[in-house]
């Protein structure tokens, strides 16, 4: 069709041509023949607008390759709608109108289309998964030399206004400095996709950054167009051509700062505004608390991220976790027994009535604070425990982790109601066994009777708070039974358990989150554990290296029935202490067995 | 809680109709009942599904988002991830609890801050590149592995079918 069309045009063309020649037989008179004849001249100008389209053509081919449908779709819309505009424009600038006028016009509109076929483009960037530097270089040809030729026609149109008055070349400069706009947030874009092509992992601020674009470049052609309608409404008439436009920017530039003012403060979960009530996590996201809580009880990983907030160590916790660790790193390699005094992790004291109350303090603030969470206070607690002497040297060449502390959580898992819980210093939980060799696991096991009596302690003090835990976890639920809410609620569903049923702290986060809270025990609760459970008889050598947490521990084992979210982290604590004390007994009966024999009789 | 998921699925029905990614319709069967959806998936551009216009059914649990809906094209499909009663499998709608296949990453499973948007781009884009690893129709990842002409013709056989054309 387009063949035929520009074949039919090009045969008039040379029809024309020719017939003036052979009429005139000389090069001027045949020249002044065809101007003066109008359809001479009409077959003349639609040849050349054939040409430019072909011109168009060929630059297509070379900078953009074939243009996908819809890139031709979106094309031919925008160009129908651009010429309309065209023409109400003709109608202001009646007086001016010559071929010069028009061709201007058609320089505009040829440069606008390259301009609409470049932005989307780029805009397909983000959704082709593969591009080759054909296109980069491609695009960037493009975009250069756009940009250039925005600017001279600006600069053009600019110094003609200046030097003749306002005349039509000031709707080019306006139109000009408009498409200039467009070719710099192109080319930004250009710029923010190319750079997050080149790293694999998704860039997660690039949205702000287009926004941002988008929001300056939008307030740049709302202050143009406004300009521009009041300096042609002066001069000459109310441009009606560029009232459409104007009204599509307008409306982008006020999508873009509704984006603005909603990007910040919508739960992505539930995707309503997080007015209060809202939470953060160590990664950074931020979420609805009550949305946060119903997922945790599903996973305890970061819903955007997938962080997994109850394995890593805080991000954001304090640097006193990270000295007491050089501190251990240090003591690591020469075994000093009495390294365990700095240790703050080493032991599971009961902390003292000050500390319980500072602790009540903090959540209470934090849960008066809301978003930004007082940290526990920590540092009185770690005061306490060094102060004790059940401290372990020979763990404390252990690596072990930076308490869980996760500040940001606590009023969360704290409720009011709630309030009398004060957390304890976790039981420290040895990693990265394989990181030492096996004379600095030899070095660390110390073969002492006192180490052996220290160990021992360790283990009954784990024993201890897990039997707090169970005896909070019953408190919990016969709050929850005589509050009579039931049913409902999710959490009950997936238990399937009718006894934890959900108040406002359902149980099973209460026990997830334990850990990531840094296992909060009420000091009442460990007390009156301690008292009648008290292990200390209990607890022997054997009953440890067996599965001491299942045979003696019945209020946990029932738990871990009721909580499977949180039984798996619990198991492989365990599991994990388990097989360190299994290691342990191992090395022990080779090497010490009088020390080992010792021991049990005086345990028990 | 239902009612918090209803809020959601209005608030996602609003964006999707407001602004609408390129070749996908969906919205709530009834006004009625927002727990049900259909979708209108356009095949993508250059694969052989282009040109198709397939129906697919999206139920929505009552505790969503915190779990997945279910996805379940209603016209015939033949696609080595869709299986032959039409249920897609794809990792985003997989709960990251269970792994039936026992090969997906974890981070590329249903999370809330998913949606209908995005499983629907995913459906797409599964569309586009099937995963042959993981069958939920072997005939079909068979065929796609190893003969993609017969996969081809049944695949545009489809697509007119879809479009109500003689095949």
């Amino acid at each position: 069709m387009q063949l035929l069309l520009s074949s039919v045009c090009m045969a008039l063309t040379s029809a024309v041509i020719g017939f003036a020649y052979y009429q005139k037989q000389q090069f001027y008179p045949a020249v002044v023949y065809i101007t003066k004849s109008n359809a001479s001249m009409g077959v003349i100008y639609i040849q050349f607008f054939v040409i430019v389209f072909m011109f168009g053509k060929l630059l297509s081919k070379i900078f953009l390759g074939t243009l996908r449908a819809a890139e031709f779709e979106h094309l031919l819309e925008r160009f129908w709608y651009a010429l309309t505009e065209t023409c109400l424009a003709f109608t202001v600038f009646r007086d001016d109108f010559n071929p010069r006028f028009v061709a201007m016009f058609t320089v505009l509109l040829f440069l606008k289309s390259f301009h609409w076929l470049a932005e989307e483009r780029v805009d397909f960037m983000e959704r082709s998964p593969v591009l080759g530097w054909l296109f980069h270089i491609r695009v960037g040809s493009l975009l250069t030399m756009l940009g250039i030729l925005d600017y001279v026609l600006l600069i053009h149109a600019y110094n003609s206004t200046l030097v003749r008055g306002p005349t039509v070349q000031m709707v080019f400069g306006f139109e000009y400095a408009i498409l200039l706009t467009v070719i710099a947030s192109t080319a930004i874009k250009y710029v923010l996709h190319a750079a997050e092509m080149r790293t694999d992992t998704p860039w997660e601020n690039k949205a702000v950054f287009l926004l941002y674009t988008e929001l300056v470049i939008g307030l740049i052609k709302v202050v143009l167009y406004l300009l521009f309608v009041v300096i042609m409404a002066k001069i000459y008439a109310l441009p009606m051509f560029v009232f459409r436009p104007m009204f599509f920017t307008l409306r982008n530039f006020r999508k873009a700062l509704n984006d603005l003012r909603q990007s910040d403060n919508i739960c992505i979960i539930c995707r309503e505004d997080m007015v209060n009530h809202s939470k953060k996590l160590p990664c950074g996201h931020i979420f609805h608390t009550t949305c946060l809580r119903s997922w945790f009880q599903r996973q305890q990983t970061c819903p955007t991220c997938r962080l997994n907030i109850l394995r890593t160590p805080t991000a954001n916790s304090t640097a006193m976790p990270r000295q007491a660790d050089e501190a251990v790193a240090a003591a690591a390699g020469n075994q000093i027994p009495g390294a365990a005094g700095v240790q703050p992790a080493g032991g599971v004291p009961p902390p003292s009535p000050v500390a319980a109350v500072d602790g009540n303090q903090a959540q209470a603030n934090g849960n008066v604070a809301g978003v930004q969470a007082v940290p526990p206070n920590f540092a009185d607690l770690f005061g306490d425990a060094t102060g004790l002497p059940n401290g372990l040297p020979n763990l404390a060449g252990l690596q072990i982790p930076p308490p869980p502390v996760m500040p940001m959580l606590s009023p969360f898992m704290m409720p009011p109601h709630f309030g009398y819980l004060t957390p304890l210093p976790p039981p420290p939980i040895p990693q990265d066994l394989t990181n030492f060799t096996d004379e600095e696991l030899r070095a660390m096991e110390g073969h002492q009777r006192d180490h052996i009596v220290q160990r021992l302690k360790l283990l009954q003090n784990i024993n201890l708070m897990l039997d707090s835990a169970g005896i909070m976890m019953s408190q919990y639920q016969s709050l929850a039974a005589r509050l009579q809410l039931t049913a409902a609620t999710p959490a009950s569903a997936t238990n399937g358990s009718a006894g934890s049923s959900v108040y406002d702290m359902p149980s099973t986060s209460a026990t997830a989150m334990a850990q990531l809270e840094a296992h909060q025990v009420t000091p009442t609760a460990a007390a009156s554990a301690a008292s009648p459970t008290m292990p200390t008889e209990k607890v022997t050598i054997e009953d440890l290296g067996a599965d001491a947490d299942e045979d003696d521990i019945p209020s946990t084992a029932n738990e871990a029935v009721s909580i499977p979210n949180s039984d798996a982290d619990f198991e492989e604590n365990s599991s994990e202490l388990g097989e360190l004390r299994k290691r342990r007994l191992k090395f022990l009966e080779e090497r010490n067995k009088s020390v080992a024999a010792n021991e049990r009789t005086t345990a028990e | 809680m239902a009612g918090s998921a209803l809020r959601r699925l209005m608030a996602e029905y609003k964006q999707l109709t407001l602004d609408p990614p390129e070749g996908i319709v969906a919205g709530p069967i009834s006004e009625d009942n927002f727990f049900e959806w259909e979708a209108l998936i356009a095949g993508p551009e250059g694969t052989c599904f282009e040109g198709g216009v397939f129906p697919a059914r999206l139920v929505f649990p009552t505790d969503y988002p915190l779990s997945p809906p279910k996805m379940k094209f209603t016209c015939d499909m033949f696609h080595p991830n869709i299986f032959a009663d039409g249920r897609v499998c794809i990792s985003i709608l997989h709960a990251p609890g269970d792994d039936p296949m026992g090969y997906e990453l974890s981070a590329e499973r249903w999370s809330p801050v998913q949606s209908v948007e995005k499983i629907l781009l995913s459906v797409v884009s599964m569309l586009a590149e099937p995963n042959d690893e993981s069958g939920a129709n072997v005939d079909a990842a068979i065929m796609w592995r190893e003969q993609r002409d017969e996969f081809n013709a049944i695949a545009r056989r489809l697509v007119r079918k879809t479009l109500g054309l003689p095949p």
